[in-house]
């Protein structure tokens, strides 16, 4: 629910357990509580599309039992899953370009324990037309970080357990170009075009390739994107908002004409859907011209970066609560 | 679950292709056979088996189409 200051601070005078997207100005006027939260002033509410900084984003997870919260940085992110309860869902937020998000991102894929507990959540961001930081909040403490992830444990009733799921708008053709990179980073030089070697950034260039289209992998039909962030031909480098992985065939995505069009098609399949979460990337809602535009049943936060177990890009994602 | 191995084995060695509408066991199926194609041993598979196993009991009520569907891989 998209809520004003006072509406929010009463939810956490009650007592409820919170996750919260909003402007550092409101975050920090926040009561201590049972709460998370992370920076953006990029929403979709059910109205759709805004930018806001009058407004918090607020999921009440009205389904636990029990809860916990706990602050990571890179040395123990992936004690996330020893924390977590047995049988839970956790929410996760870390901020937009800190260390722990970045070795968060390279290192989830090859966790053997992320898998067995779903974990959900965001890259927190801020306003891009300043030059402000991206955070988090602990709401126990009432610590804000722009350097630690935190981390929100649900436990759930035995007879219901999490579900987690994305919806990726782009597509790929297998007959496209194949893309691979020698190793697993954020930024390379060099990658294999159809087995050729080349320097990405002038195959970008040269070849006019539109860079708001991300790269796609196949993990088992799981279509997962990776954005480019930016092409610099000074330095014949490519950077990426989220890891490439040597070992994994990507190709462009196929151009898109109308996002918010290609939402509500991939919409249909969920009238009746329930989610306790869902954010959006904020390549999305500025590259698609979300505003004003609502993604139905799905309402949330804009994010730099969006977890699904792993982090992803230019994707939606989601989290219910189904019976056993 | 024991009677699934074979079939398990077979898409760990990406010998049969399975396609979930669960996200978190797509994403199983793919880090085990990159797991196992990095190292390809008996021991290996039988981690990536003992994996599988896992996954499939603790998600048992919302894999349970995957269940049916992988006996017939």
């Amino acid at each position: 629910m998209f809520v004003n200051l006072e509406q929010a601070i009463q939810l956490i005078e009650e007592g409820k357990i919170l996750h919260i997207a909003a402007d550092e100005s409101l975050l920090a006027q926040l009561p201590k509580g049972k709460w998370i939260a992370g920076t953006t002033p990029y929403f979709i509410t059910e109205q759709g599309g805004i930018t806001s900084k009058d407004k918090l984003f607020v999921d009440e997870i009205s389904c636990a039992i029990d809860y916990k919260t706990v602050v990571y940085n890179k040395d123990n992110i992936f004690d996330i899953t020893k924390d977590a309860y047995p049988n839970g869902i956790t929410f996760l937020i870390m901020p937009f370009a800190s260390d722990v998000a970045v070795f968060y991102a390279k290192e989830a894929p090859y966790s053997d324990d992320l898998l067995m507990n779903p974990t959900i959540g965001w890259i927190s961001g801020f306003d891009l037309s300043t030059d402000s930081r991206a955070k988090v909040y602990d709401g126990i403490s009432g610590a804000s970080y722009w350097d630690k992830a935190v981390a929100l444990h649900i436990c759930l009733p035995d007879d219901e357990i999490a579900s987690l799921g994305i919806i990726n708008i782009f597509n790929i053709d297998e007959n496209d170009t194949k893309i691979e990179f020698m190793e697993d980073s954020l930024s390379v030089t060099k990658c294999l075009v159809n087995g050729k070697e080349v320097i990405f950034s002038d195959y970008i260039l040269e070849n006019n390739i539109d860079t708001k289209l991300p790269l796609i992998a196949d993990y088992n039909s799981v279509l997962v994107n990776v954005s480019i962030k930016s092409v610099s031909k000074e330095n014949s480098t490519v950077d990426f908002y989220a890891p490439v992985f040597a070992g994994k065939e990507y190709h462009f995505a196929r151009p898109i004409s109308d996002y918010a069009e290609s939402f509500h098609e991939r919409l249909q399949e969920f009238h009746d859907f329930k989610p306790i979460f869902s954010c959006n990337c904020v390549l999305n809602y500025l590259y698609g011209k979300l505003d004003n535009k609502a993604t139905p049943p799905f309402a949330g936060p804009v994010t730099f970066g969006e977890i699904a177990y792993i982090l992803l890009n230019q994707t939606l994602v989601y989290a219910e609560i189904v019976n056993k | 679950m024991e009677e699934l191995n074979s079939k398990f084995e077979k898409l760990i060695k990406k010998q049969a292709k399975y396609e979930s509408s669960v996200l978190g066991l797509n994403l199983l199926i793919s880090r085990l056979q990159k797991k196992y194609a990095a190292n390809q041993t008996p021991e290996e598979l039988k981690n990536c088996l003992q994996e599988m196993e896992s996954f499939l009991k603790k998600y048992n009520s919302i894999v349970k189409k995957d269940i049916e569907a992988l006996k017939n891989l």
